[in-house]
């Protein structure tokens, strides 16, 4: 890292890139299939195009508690 | 993230600030790619995924960036293919996923004794499939510690730099390390960039105050 380590660790993982909207949102399509055995569900409509924000709103959706 | 209803057992839920949740994604994206290859809706996500500032963490966004490259000329067969020359051969295959291995496991000492109870402290069972130390489970289970899911809120850190330093510090280093000099390794070698990088980016941040 360019700068000396931030005294706080929250800052010290923002400054890492840590946070940043763009990538976090990709990974956590990863979820969708987490333990082995467990059967890749069909692609939903094998949607066309990339439609993240759809994608994670159903996700979180079949998570709610 | 999730909503609450009437009968939800937690009292509330904080929601989680963006740079833990990262760090939940990435576990969550790593534990996905050791339990099984990237299928293709997976693979076109991660290359349409913006790239990390090199300004931050040079290695991990070097190791993320590549990997999103990768992504985008790999196709999923390729993939499950690779997956399966790594990892699938039983007995033969030319890197363990098994924390046990790296650690210099003894019959007595395994850590798969550990890990069971250890999960079963931090309230999560250890799925039936598997041993217990399968590094996919023990990422798998860093996710719900960092947070949350299964019903269980977030860890405190401070549990979760022991799980972290119990099974995650001394494996996987020469787990990715291995996947990395693997001589099937293609994909899997951009993975294990983004491992390494992001498990010593988690160890150092867990040594701050």
């Amino acid at each position: 890292m360019k700068t000396p380590k931030p005294a706080s660790r929250r800052k010290f993982l923002l400054a890492a890139g840590l946070g940043g909207a763009g990538a976090a949102a990709v990974v956590a399509t990863a979820r969708k299939a987490a333990s082995p055995g467990t059967p890749e569900t069909a692609a939903a409509g094998a949607a066309e195009g990339y439609r993240v924000t759809a994608h994670i709103e159903k996700y979180y959706k079949t998570t709610e508690v | 993230m999730s909503a609450q209803t009437a009968a939800a057992p937690l009292a509330f839920h904080r929601t989680l600030p963006p740079e833990e949740a990262a760090r939940g994604h990435f576990y969550a994206l790593l534990a996905r790619m050791l339990n099984a290859p990237p299928d293709a809706g997976l693979l076109r996500d991660i290359a349409s995924a913006p790239p990390l500032d090199p300004d931050g963490d040079a290695a991990l966004a070097q190791a993320w960036n590549s990997l999103v490259a990768a992504a985008s000329v790999m196709d999923a067969e390729a993939a499950a293919e690779e997956h399966d020359a790594l990892f699938a051969a039983p007995g033969k295959a030319p890197v363990s996923l098994y924390a046990g291995f790296y650690m210099g496991a003894t019959a007595v000492e395994h850590p798969r004794v550990r890990v069971r109870a250890d999960l079963a402290a931090l309230g999560l069972a250890p799925r039936s499939t598997e041993p217990e130390d399968h590094l996919g489970g023990i990422l798998e289970a860093m996710r719900v510690l960092v947070a949350g899911g299964g019903g269980r809120g977030p860890a405190p850190l401070a549990e979760q730099r022991r799980f972290f330093e119990a099974y995650v510090a001394p494996a996987a280093g020469p787990f990715f390390e291995a996947l990395g000099a693997a001589e099937p390794s293609n994909f899997y070698r951009r993975v294990a960039a983004v491992g390494a990088a992001f498990v010593a980016l988690e160890a150092e941040s867990f040594s701050l105050d």
